[in-house]
């Protein structure tokens, strides 16, 4: 989508591309009985018949049972006109904006003539280490927007309004008179911290879920049955102090390491579930 | 009261923490449901299969997938239930991370993590991770299922209490290297100069509170408006601004940024 980001007088034309993708397996309704492909009927629940689409209105509940009534033309004259501009209304230092309120992501790339105006938002941003802070509509809904450079490239992410974070102090648990950890137990669990500290690499998590779904449809095609699976449990931990020094001393004699050290060959360093021999065997130690 | 969302443990090397998530971040935003426009009566949707013309019952519909060769595998709940990894119902860290490394784009949905229980165990496990979480600077990676998909979540501390945000897939992650930049030139010093200049005279300090939601302001509106008289005035459009100034293009670049200073200065 080509777009305009706007900053007192300055106009950079750019192209906006999501820069994410649901890999998600996606599937679509069927009847079990004949393999036929659902579809969904709207109906009046007063009348009990089917309803054409230019025949629906939209409603707000305002009380039980009770709407406020608006058509497809109300509800266009309340949304903003698309008017596709990315509009820069202050730059704020860069580490200021929680990641919390960091949404849907997009790339900005370069529209017609923007070139050098790309160039020099992106090299002024870094300088200053600031982010635009924008307005900008988009699916006939205005979003408010960071605009930041990474990796060379302007990225654009929406923000979630401030009102949309839950207050920590609503669902904080009571104050509790449990004991404080002790120094003990702190320094051991920085301990293992420490131990499983290691450079963030986006590329050693796969899907797996992802993966063992694509292996179930495989299995269906091929006429395989399929294993269903067995129930899980686990136990809280009682002996805080003991738990903590089993942890330590498994890593310490690496016989139940999950990853090779960092740098080995791929398959080893994938983040893979440990066995479930493995996660028996660590409940028998604990 | 925040709705729990899932219940489980995070698991901490051998330790296990009892824990409850909950969202943190509410839809504030206005909903609307499908109406009867002539009776105002409520749509519902009602499955049928296009095969028969008849109306299929919830549990007689299964997950259809499309293979390359155009054939169709169903799989039931149960079956797609077996994909489930194995665990559930807990969280396990797997590592622990700088949390400055982690590229914002990868970030998903936040949520908070509270200990379930009151037991002086499991309050005083869920405060000693907390305390060296936070002290450490460091966030843990692990996963968790939620509604059937697995996720890889990044667990760091919000005002001394466990924060989860789950993570997209790396490979859900679109290369910075195929943008298009233009590959203009570096600026002069003097433009560089120029629009540092003008980012200065529009900085400010960030306050999210500063900006509410003018499109949930403005169906809100639309809403009272429906409520007495069903009928809009015609929209209001003050907030959107008018017009779109066209491309500034390279040449005038400097006079623009000029002439904006200036006038970001009166």
């Amino acid at each position: 989508m080509n777009a305009t980001i706007v900053f007192a007088g300055v106009a950079v034309p750019v192209k906006l591309h999501t820069a994410t993708t649901s890999e998600t397996v996606s599937f679509h309704e069927v009847h079990l009985k004949d393999g036929g492909r659902i579809e969904h009927r709207r109906f009046c629940t007063k009348e009990d018949k089917e309803v054409p689409y230019e025949e629906i209105a939209k409603g707000h509940e305002i009380a039980d049972g009770e709407y406020a009534v608006l058509t497809k033309e109300q509800l266009a004259a309340a949304m903003p006109s698309g008017d596709k501009t990315i509009r820069i209304e202050e730059f704020v230092p860069a580490g200021d904006v929680a990641p919390i309120l960091f949404d849907k992501g997009y790339h900005l790339g370069v529209g017609e003539g923007g070139a050098d105006g790309y160039r020099l938002l992106h090299d002024a941003l870094v300088k200053t280490k600031r982010f635009g802070i924008a307005f900008f509509v988009f699916h006939d809904r205005e979003r408010l927007a960071a605009v930041r450079p990474q990796d060379g490239v302007l990225v654009l992410q929406t923000l979630r309004p401030a009102d949309a974070l839950v207050a920590l102090d609503d669902v904080r648990p009571d104050a509790d008179d449990a004991r404080a950890p002790t120094a003990k137990e702190r320094k051991m669990a920085e301990q293992l911290i420490e131990a499983l500290h290691e450079e963030f690499d986006p590329t050693a998590y796969e899907d797996e879920h992802r993966e063992l779904v694509l292996k179930l449809i495989e299995q269906k095609a091929a006429g395989k049955d399929i294993d269903l699976p067995e129930p899980e449990d686990s136990e809280p931990t009682d002996d805080l102090a003991a738990a903590l020094q089993a942890s330590l001393d498994e890593r310490a004699h690496g016989g139940r390491r999950r990853r090779a050290n960092t740098g080995k060959a791929a398959p080893a360093a994938k983040h893979r579930r440990a066995s479930p021999s493995a996660a028996k065997k660590k409940k028998g130690q604990s | 009261m925040a709705r729990v969302m899932w219940n489980g443990s995070l698991s901490f090397g051998l330790i296990n923490v009892p824990v409850q998530l909950v969202g943190a971040v509410v839809d504030r935003d206005v909903h609307f449901r499908q109406l009867h426009e002539k009776d105002g009566a409520p749509i519902e949707t009602r499955r049928f299969c296009a095969e028969e013309g008849k109306e299929v019952p919830f549990d007689q519909i299964g997950h259809g997938f499309e293979t390359e060769n155009g054939t169709q595998v169903v799989l039931t709940d149960e079956e797609l239930d077996a994909a489930a990894p194995r665990k559930t119902r807990t969280i396990d860290i797997e590592a622990f991370v700088d949390a400055a490394a982690i590229d914002p784009l990868l970030l998903d949905h936040p949520y908070v993590l509270l200990p379930a229980g009151e037991t002086d165990g499991v309050r005083r496990a869920y405060r000693l991770l907390a305390e060296v979480i936070e002290g450490s600077g460091r966030v843990a990676l692990g996963r968790v299922v939620l509604r059937a998909k697995e996720h890889l979540v990044a667990v760091g501390v919000r005002e001394g209490l466990l924060a989860v945000t789950t993570m997209r897939f790396h490979d859900e992650l679109r290369p910075a290297s195929d943008v298009d930049t233009g590959g203009a030139r570096k600026p002069s010093a003097a433009k560089l100069k120029a629009a540092v200049d003008l980012i200065g005279e529009l900085s400010a300090d960030w306050d999210p509170d500063r900006y509410e939601d003018r499109h949930r302001k403005r169906l809100e509106a639309a809403v009272a408006g429906a409520d007495r008289t069903e009928h809009l005035d015609d929209g209001d459009d003050d907030a959107a601004g008018s017009g779109t100034p066209g491309a500034t293009a390279g040449s005038d670049l400097m006079d623009v940024l000029k002439a904006s200073l200036a006038k970001a200065r009166s």
